[in-house]
């Protein structure tokens, strides 16, 4: 029996949770996807080598990096390239890369490589293979890296400014896994202790990405300086995290994962409850909560954005971080469910991007009741995805009115609640948000907006009888059918649906992209546009070669200077 | 070439889409498709046999109804909408042999059968033509079979699955057939147009910095 998982606050109500402008406003916490995989790794003791770096004076040529779990080894595969800057680009519509990566599974043979080395690079034009579990791209950060190699090559160390701001030497600009482009599908690992978290396979891609491009600077440095030539500064080289440039792929798939991405955020919510049912804190406990606090200050405090959408978030949270700093002088952790108090308290008094903030801190001193979760957040309900034709349409009305009882009495011819249309281009198959009655895109709509659908349907069903079979509905009304599936669905995934208007003029996309984010555990998200964002991942994570159990964990927060 | 049971999945819906049918079912074909193939049967090319018989446009006459015991059609019915009938209904089995007459690309009734049965934990039986399969939702036990429009389909509960088909990992679809449902999947892109390009997707500012 697990003394602190008794929970007597109620997890929070998806109606409120799931609101596009909180979800806008996550941050990682003990349950994010590239903790999960650092803890692992350094609590199975995983070793890391590097058979090959074959590349030149010029930047051109490959390498591969391979971990070795207790029971499979795993190895990125990396392309670098020498790109002109006027073909660099984050966009899918995109063909050239500064570095193109495919993780494969075990460790390649030669043959391996030279097949590899004629598909990676090319991308969605070329083909990996059942073998290969990620196929992925970056692209340099220009000024950071110029600086890096400038600096290095002349025997100097980096300015650790420039480094905090901008965050990364390199960007991932897509991460394909399962099963895309001929890869392995997501099945073939699924079974695999140290894999069957969500995105492992694509968060284990991304750390050795990381290594990679810290030795590629060092390579390209030494090729420019030579002897005089300085070894970048292992606690320097902490702070390079790899950045993500991130546009619309990520919406969908929150929209159309409803189980997993439930999954996602019922783990953090029961999380949430349960170390707000925690009666009393011990002292170690309240220490281990404010010194993540004050930590992640530091995080945010180099968190740079131009966007003005950001940028007031941002001023925001920095006026919440002053009210939490007054809240902890003058209240105790230790009584009479001090992290209840604490969220209350900032649910009436601070910004949803404060209120996430504390939510996810609280759970740092509670890995024993808060990681265990961890295990849930995968989809493993195939039969959700199946239709209960047998259920009677008075209970699929109710399931309806229970994620969009607000969406049923809106007006969705009104241009305003219907102005977007989410479709796909025939440009290298990018997705993208148009305005529906300003370009020609409604006949090519996907269907992403499941509250207009859901008052669609309802509206359909009213003419039906209460008891009647919903298959009887669906067999004559067939347009209705993912939306009678998807109300079915909730009733095991209660926070599957987005409980907003995803194709209203005003919403915001990067709400969406940030969601998802915040669960790999991104930091630092810097909005480009209303659709398009740029974060930060595993910066101050340890380097395979300093990974252990006493680092594994809260590299996400920045050490203080004494 | 071989593929991705996730490519061939995403195709078939796409596809699917393309030909005019609506999400929901199209996400069944999707299914559907990937589960013939991990059956390994060419579950692109049975689907391509389907979208080309291009039923979408008048849908009604192809929707089952139920005449003296029968499920029948005005004209051949849609595996598609026939087989979500039988697998939203599963408890018709108990009631005895579910009849249907005159089905295009039956093959396409397997998966739906499979769901019949997983839902009522039991074996089934589909057999139509001279051809014949058992499942229990997970295992098919049959052989191979190229018979693309049954005249007269019965669905009843089954023995014990022997001899069952070994599971595939990969597809690797007829090339006709694939290249088919890919470019009625492309009738779901809109075309590319500048200012799609430019304010559909992008940050708008330079990625050089």
């Amino acid at each position: 029996m697990e003394p602190h998982a008794q929970t007597e606050i109620a997890r929070r109500d998806p109606a409120t949770v799931m609101r596009l402008s909180r979800l806008g406003s996550l941050h990682q916490c003990r349950l994010s996807f590239m903790r999960q995989l650092t803890r692992r790794m350094a609590e199975e003791n995983w070793s890391f080598s590097r058979p090959a770096f074959e590349i030149d004076d010029n930047g051109i040529g490959h390498a591969v990096y391979t971990a070795q779990g207790p029971d499979r080894a795993y190895s990125l595969v990396a392309f670098a390239h020498d790109l002109p800057a006027d073909q660099r680009s984050d966009r899918v519509i995109a063909e050239a890369w500064d570095a193109t990566f495919a993780l494969f599974d075990g460790v390649p043979t030669a043959e391996d490589i030279d097949r590899l080395s004629q598909n990676v690079p090319l991308q969605e034009a070329g083909r990996v293979s059942e073998s290969e579990l990620s196929l992925s791209r970056a692209n340099r950060s220009v000024r950071l890296w110029a600086h890096v190699v400038d600096r290095l090559a002349a025997g100097q160390q980096p300015d650790p400014e420039q480094i905090y701001q901008v965050g990364y030497l390199m960007r991932t600009t897509a991460v394909y896994g399962s099963g895309k482009f001929g890869a392995a599908d997501r099945e073939k690992t699924a079974d695999r202790t140290e894999v069957s978290g969500p995105f492992q396979i694509e968060m284990l891609s991304v750390y050795l990405t990381r290594v990679f491009v810290r030795d590629l600077v060092q390579h390209m440095a030494r090729a420019k300086g030579g002897d005089q030539t300085a070894d970048l500064d292992p606690q320097i080289a902490r702070w390079l995290g790899i950045g993500n440039s991130t546009g619309l792929g990520m919406a969908p798939f929150i929209v159309n994962h409803p189980v997993l991405f439930n999954n996602w955020i019922m783990a953090r919510e029961e999380a949430i409850s349960r170390v707000r049912s925690v009666e009393t804190a011990k002292v170690d406990e309240v220490h281990r909560f404010t010194d993540a606090f004050a930590r992640s200050k530091q995080s945010i405090a180099w968190w740079r954005s131009e966007h003005p959408i950001q940028l007031e978030k941002l001023a925001a949270l920095k006026a919440d971080l002053k009210q939490i700093d007054t809240y902890l002088a003058n209240n105790d952790l230790v009584q009479d469910h001090p992290w209840n108090r604490l969220i209350h308290w900032s649910e009436s008094t601070l910004s949803e991007e404060g209120q996430e903030l504390l939510a996810s801190l609280i759970l740092e001193p509670y890995g024993e009741i808060v990681d265990g979760l961890a295990c849930c957040m995968s989809d493993t309900n195939a039969t959700a995805q199946v239709i209960d034709g047998e259920m009677p349409i008075s209970d699929v009305r109710a399931l309806i009115r229970h994620s969009f009882d607000w969406a049923l009495n809106l007006d969705w011819s009104a241009a305003k609640n219907c102005a977007r249309a989410w479709y796909v281009s025939e440009e290298k198959l990018e997705p993208r948000l148009g305005e529906r009655f300003e370009e020609p895109i409604a006949d090519y709509e996907q269907p992403l907006a499941p509250a207009r659908d859901a008052a669609m349907a309802y509206e359909a069903l009213h003419e039906w009888s209460d008891d009647t079979p919903v298959a009887e509905f669906l067999l004559s009304r067939p347009e209705h059918r993912h939306t009678v599936r998807r109300a079915q669905i909730n009733r095991v995934a209660p926070y599957g649906e987005i409980h907003d208007n995803t194709i209203s003029a005003d919403v915001k996309p990067i709400d969406m992209l940030r969601a998802k984010l915040s669960f790999f555990g991104a930091t630092h998200f810097d909005p480009r546009s209303d659709r398009w964002v740029r974060i930060c991942m595993y910066a101050g994570a340890p380097y395979p070669e300093e990974l252990n159990t006493r680092n594994a964990d809260l590299w996400v927060y920045p050490e203080i200077a004494q | 070439m071989t593929f991705s049971l996730n490519e061939v999945e995403a195709t078939a819906k796409r596809a699917t889409r393309g030909a005019g049918y609506a999400w929901g079912v199209a996400e069944e074909a999707a299914k559907t498709t990937r589960w013939l193939c991990a059956q390994g049967f060419d579950g692109p090319a049975i689907l391509a046999q389907l979208l080309q018989r291009e039923f979408a446009s008048c849908l009604e006459r192809h929707i089952p109804t139920v005449r003296n015991e029968k499920m029948t059609g005005e004209q051949d019915l849609c595996p598609l909408m026939t087989g979500t009938a039988i697998s939203d209904s599963p408890t018709a089995l108990s009631q005895g042999t579910v009849s249907i007459s005159n089905v295009a690309a039956p093959l396409l009734l397997l998966p739906f059968v499979a769901a019949m049965a997983k839902k009522q934990k039991k074996t089934v039986e589909i057999s139509f033509d001279g051809f014949s399969a058992l499942t229990d939702g997970v295992h098919l036990s049959c052989g191979d079979c190229r018979i693309d429009r049954a005249d007269h389909v019965e669905i009843a509960e089954g023995g014990h699955v022997q001899a069952t088909r070994a599971v595939q990992s990969r597809a690797a679809p007829n090339v006709e057939a694939w290249q088919f449902l890919n470019t009625i999947a492309h009738r779901t892109y809109a075309p590319a147009t500048e200012e799609s390009r430019l304010l559909g997707a992008g940050s708008g500012l330079s990625d050089n910095d």
